[in-house]
């Protein structure tokens, strides 16, 4: 079996799913076009429903 | 997102594309561009002294096109990876021109202008697809005069104007007061220097301009050569001076935009674009004045809706919340017309339902909540995969399996699936992670 | 054990090595690093120091593990940014280069220093000399520390066998993962049960069945119905606890529990005239249509009826949706009968949602929008409402009355949340540990929930969360063991005179009161080393490992 997994697009999804997968000990490939993860979150100033910091 | 740059499990590709992928659930062999970046990523630490003395200003694709960022840039400041990514099209050097200030600069020797892009391949037993979704060109909406009213302006934009971290530093500035303020800072530049060339005849002749121009006027000076540049040069500067003293007494009247309107289902919600209702929203237009009222307390905002769609854990009382304590008020209806006003104050035009009449008003600012548009990149994206889209553009699941696509072994979380705000996409992504893990086991237990 | 650590690397005369960090020119730019670096060479102890470009890079890691080896390092103390982002990294490469990472110390000169003495290079040269040096004198103190391993059941709780719980259980036991499936009723399958058909048009009981069957048949699934889970004890990794069936309790264990409970329409007791005939809400509809009982051809639904209101403020988020539903399905089956919907805001968010009602419009069904403040009044066989729009009052006669009422939390919602030691939130639904960012898990570690128990979802949404909530779970018990920081608490039971205040300071509930020895006691497993009982301990019994007083006190000293 092949433990690795691609991701493609590291925003907050893409994010979340890698570190779930590689909290359950499968190896990662996370794929973001940008020279930058994060996606729209990154953008955001504030997020509902929290209005904390988006990063 | 710091986590996810520095879990041992977590090979991360940035600026790199999927181009290829052959093989069937278990074992896809995938093939993977990455792109030059011109920047070693292991040397590169981030310090940003490349970027401050790059002499090439673009205009800053993360901040929405407002403002400017170098031909080297890191994608925001506190990006992962750090590294710094020479963009190709701008860059002088990567353009047969004479420069490589960045390579000297670098005291970590990270730059490399024969970098070239690399091809990796991969075997991988499952993928997932978080390509998220593209922002509404609302340009394509004429009534809404998106491109000629410089304060009609996108929430994204938006939001970047709110930021600390965006290019007005977190104050309202309206880009239509922006855009006088940077001319001013231009002719305050020309009249600096044509300030120093009259400076040179001044010496020469020992003699202010100002006298010798009345002098001049009265034609005390003949025609000599010097004469007559010096009086050219000395009209062109009062010129650029009356010119920038309009522009001041203009500017002292500038305030940050405290009277908004938020224009809902740009987009979204109707027949010539986007059918669907993009979700989010409702929510991020109120957010976006909660969070304006909270910079200016004067701050009052009309949101302009259908619908309020507020039906998240806790948003209906956001909302509430947000009405009572932040100046908001709700007014229902598709707007139908953006006009412009005096002073680059954008008019809404719109029915009043209660009195029903059709209504104008202006605003200092209007925000367009534009639709979560299907990504481009995701029709290439399924091609290259071979999993299918549904009719509105984003990649097909099943409502019992939510985040399978129609090619096994490949799930789908987040946008890319259909609009969905953070709280949706992230527990959509341990879905997305779930199913991926169950696949990857069935293969564990035939072999 | 301890002691032989303790001989591992803390000899008599510790061995310093201090590395200062230039971040570029983040800290270099607005100090001087140089000076910074050879007056830590003069401290006692220190043996060593280096200036790096940057000592996070891989030449500065290489760097320190390289002088751990030459110079015989005993401690490492790193002067640059937040131990916050770069502690785990510097620590675990102490670690690697034989160092336990326990005797390494970072001291903030960025985000602490230069960063806020931009401007003033004299001065904040000065106070990075005074951080190093307490960094110093603190790290003379450190002792070696041993990770805390325990043991982990590799086994799921999950409570509630409707669509969520049913999703959970399959998925976790499609991932090898062994399930006990508790649920209340007599039958698996929850409020599916009760629905006529889904909006794609499935029957609600073939969709359910299909599901019921599949984990029925799986043999690492142990489903108990008509049970109850009557009491829990333990923790993240190794809970346990009593399954009453009925006729007899029956002891479990699992390393990790989801509560999937579910949540139920709302009984209008009178509201709009309520009374189950002539006056129904949208699951007695359902019943009607499934069984073929519904003969009224002039329906008029009511919207947000309970909910959105002051004393209820939250919306339900698939009531909109069920009606449009329904009135589809009776459109299509009775094409010439009158459906009204009295609506204040149309939920229908997204793709498929939205396309349902721009469907329904089609269909000829009628929405109108009603104000909060002014509802439709139900009388005789009459529907009467203001319509905002058109500025008057309107009247629909009809000849059934259908209510959307909210999904509210199952009503032993709070008993379980009391037997889990979890908390609901205002409305009496589970709280989850953020609400954007960590919306399956609980706060407290190893628990987890999903669907209607955490806040109204559709079927299609309760079964993603069901399969997501498997990977978070996943998350812990696929791993041999569970392995925590060594920086926790502990409460010295000779001094401890009992009076509880750490109990009630500790956010994470780690502390319980030992009745037989009348001291507190710090469940390490649970403590996540914040060091509020160190703080608000009055007899000084409760102890931060790392940050103990001789350690704390040396820094100070140093100052
Ligand atoms: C103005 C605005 C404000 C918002 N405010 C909020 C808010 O306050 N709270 C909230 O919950 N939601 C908010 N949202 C919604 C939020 O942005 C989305 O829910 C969320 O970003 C979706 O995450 P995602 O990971 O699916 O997509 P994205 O964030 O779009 O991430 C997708 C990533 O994939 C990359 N990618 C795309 N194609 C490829 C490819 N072919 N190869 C490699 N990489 C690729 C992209 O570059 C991107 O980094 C807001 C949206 C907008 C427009
Ligand atoms: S969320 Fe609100 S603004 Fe966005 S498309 Fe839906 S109804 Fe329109
Ligand atoms: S989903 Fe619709 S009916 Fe239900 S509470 Fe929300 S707005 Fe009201």
């Amino acid at each position: 079996m092949n433990k690795d997994i691609l991701i493609i697009g590291a925003g907050i999804a893409g994010i979340q799913a890698s570190l779930d997968l590689a909290e359950m000990g499968f190896m990662v490939h996370l794929v973001e076009q940008l020279p930058s993860i994060g996606g729209k979150m990154a953008q955001l100033d504030k997020t509902f429903p929290t209005n904390d910091c988006a990063i | 997102m710091l986590d996810a740059g520095r879990h041992p499990n977590i090979d991360l590709m940035a600026y790199s594309e999927v181009e290829s992928m052959e093989g069937e659930s278990g074992a896809f062999e995938i093939r993977i561009c990455r792109k030059a970046r011109f920047v070693n990523e292991d040397q590169c630490t981030g310090c940003g002294t490349c970027a401050e003395k790059c002499p090439i200003q673009v205009s800053d694709s993360f901040n929405m096109g407002q403002g400017t960022r170098s031909a080297i840039y890191s994608w925001f400041a506190q990006g992962i990876p750090s590294t710094h990514t020479i963009d190709a099209k701008y860059c002088r050097q990567l353009n047969g021109k004479k420069c490589g200030i960045c390579q000297k600069v670098c005291q970590a020797d990270a730059i490399d202008f024969n970098q070239k892009d690399k091809i990796v391949n991969l075997t991988v037993g499952a993928v997932i697809v978080a390509a998220g979704y593209d922002i509404f060109d609302p340009s394509r909406i004429p009534e809404y005069r998106y491109r000629d009213q410089p304060n009609v302006i996108t929430s994204m934009e938006f939001e970047r104007l709110l930021s600390a971290g965006g290019p007005t530093a977190g104050h309202l500035n309206r880009p239509s007061d922006r855009t006088v303020i940077e001319e001013i800072a231009v002719l305050e530049k020309k009249a600096k220097k044509s300030e120093k060339m009259l400076g040179k005849y001044e010496e020469k002749y020992k003699m202010v301009s100002e006298r010798f121009y009345r002098a001049f006027q009265s034609g005390e000076h003949g025609d000599e050569k010097d004469s007559v540049k010096w009086a050219d040069k000395y009209k062109a500067y009062l010129e650029i001076k009356s010119k920038r003293e309009a522009l001041k007494t203009r500017a002292e009247r500038f305030s940050t935009a405290k009277n908004l309107a938020f224009i809902q289902c740009v987009g979204s919600r109707d027949f010539r674009f986007y059918q669907f209702c993009s979700g989010y929203c409702c929510m991020h237009s109120i957010k976006e004045a909660i969070i304006a009222h909270e910079h200016e307390p004067e701050t009052r905002s009309v949101i302009f809706g259908m619908d309020i769609r507020a039906v998240g854990k806790g948003f209906e009382e956001y909302k509430i919340r947000g009405g009572n304590h932040s100046n908001i008020s709700y007014h229902r209806g598709r707007v139908a017309e953006i006009r412009g006003g005096p002073d680059n104050h954008p008019v809404v035009i719109y029915e009043d339902t209660i009195s029903q009449t059709v209504k104008k008003e202006a605003f200092d600012m209007v925000i367009l909540a534009t639709a979560c548009a299907p990504g481009k990149s995701l029709k290439k994206l399924a091609s290259v995969l071979d999993a299918e889209l549904d009719e509105f553009g984003f990649l097909k699941t099943n409502h019992l399996q939510p985040v399978d696509t129609t090619r096994e072994g490949i799930f789908v979380c987040g946008c890319a699936q259909s609009p969905m705000d953070i709280p949706e996409s992230v527990s959509q992504a341990s879905s997305a992670a779930s199913r991926a893990v169950q696949v990857l086991m069935t293969y564990r237990k035939v072999s | 054990m301890a002691d032989q650590i303790k001989k591992e690397n803390a000899e008599e005369k510790p061995r310093i090595g201090v590395f200062v960090c230039d971040c570029g020119s983040n800290i270099a730019g607005h100090l001087d690093c140089e000076s910074v670096a050879e007056y830590a060479s003069t401290l006692p102890g220190v043996v060593f120091t280096k200036e790096n470009l940057y000592t996070c890079s891989e030449s500065g890691i290489a760097e320190i593990q390289q002088s751990i080896k030459e110079h015989h390092l005993t401690r490492v103390v790193v002067a640059s940014c937040s131990p916050r982002t770069h502690q785990p990294l510097f620590a675990g490469s102490c670690a690697q280069a034989g160092l336990n990472p326990y005797l390494f110390e970072m001291v903030n000169i960025r985000d602490q220093c230069s960063w806020v003495h931009m401007g003033q290079r004299e001065n904040a040269t000065e106070k990075a000399k005074n951080l190093v040096r307490m960094g110093v004198a603190k790290s003379v103190t450190l002792e070696p520390q041993k990770e805390i391993e325990s043991s982990l059941i590799r086994k799921v709780l999950v409570i509630g066998g409707g669509m969520a719980g049913l999703s959970a259980a399959d998925a976790f036991a499609a991932m090898g993962i062994e399930v006990i499936l508790v649920e209340k009723s007599g039958a698996l399958g929850g409020l599916l049960r009760k629905i006529n058909r889904l909006a794609n048009g499935e029957a609600a009981i073939d969709v359910i069945s299909n599901l019921i069957e599949k984990v029925e048949s799986r043999s690492n699934i142990s489903v108990y119905t008509g049970s109850e889970v009557k009491s829990i004890g333990g923790y993240i990794g190794n809970f346990n606890m009593t399954v009453s069936t009925g006729d007899k309790n029956i002891e479990e264990s699992a390393g990790c529990v989801v509560v999937a409970t579910g949540a139920l329409p709302w009984v209008p007791e009178g509201l709009y005239g309520y009374n189950g005939e002539g006056v129904i809400t949208q699951i007695e509809l359902e019943d009607r249509l499934k069984t073929g009982a519904l003969n009224a051809s002039q329906i008029v639904m009511i919207q947000c009826a309970g909910a959105r209101t002051n004393n209820r403020e939250f919306c339900s988020r698939i009531c909109c949706m069920t009606a449009v539903k329904n009135a589809l399905i009776i459109k299509e089956y009775k094409p010439d009968s009158e459906i009204h919907i009295l609506y204040r805001d149309m939920q229908m968010y997204g793709t498929e949602k939205e396309k349902m009602l721009w469907d329904a419009r089609g269909k000829g069904i009628r929405f109108h929008v009603f104000d909060k403040d002014k509802p439709p009044d139900v009388k005789n066989g009459k529907v009467h409402f203001f319509q905002p729009l058109l500025g008057e009052t309107r009247e629909i006669p009809c000849d059934l009355v259908v209510l959307s009422t909210p999904l509210l939390p199952n009503e032993n919602a709070r008993n379980l949340a009391r037997t889990f030691r979890v908390p609901v939130d205002q409305n009496g639904f589970f709280l989850e540990a953020h609400a954007k960012l960590r919306p399956l898990d609980f706060a407290a570690d190893g628990i987890f929930l999903c669907g209607s128990a955490r806040y109204p979802a559709t079927t299609a949404e309760a079964r993603s969360q069901g399969i997501g909530v498997a990977s978070r779970a996943a998350g812990i018990l696929f791993k041999e063991k569970l392995v925590t920081s060594a920086i926790v608490a502990g409460i010295r039971d000779d001094t401890c005179v009992g009076c509880m205040i750490c109990l009630n300071a500790c956010p994470y509930q780690a502390i319980s009161f030992n009745e037989i020895s009348n001291v507190c006691e710090v469940n390490v497993i649970l403590c996540k080393g914040c060091g509020n009982c160190a703080a608000a301990c009055p007899s000084h019994s409760a102890r931060l490992k790392g940050f103990m007083q001789k350690q704390v006190l040396a820094q100070i000293r140093a100052f």
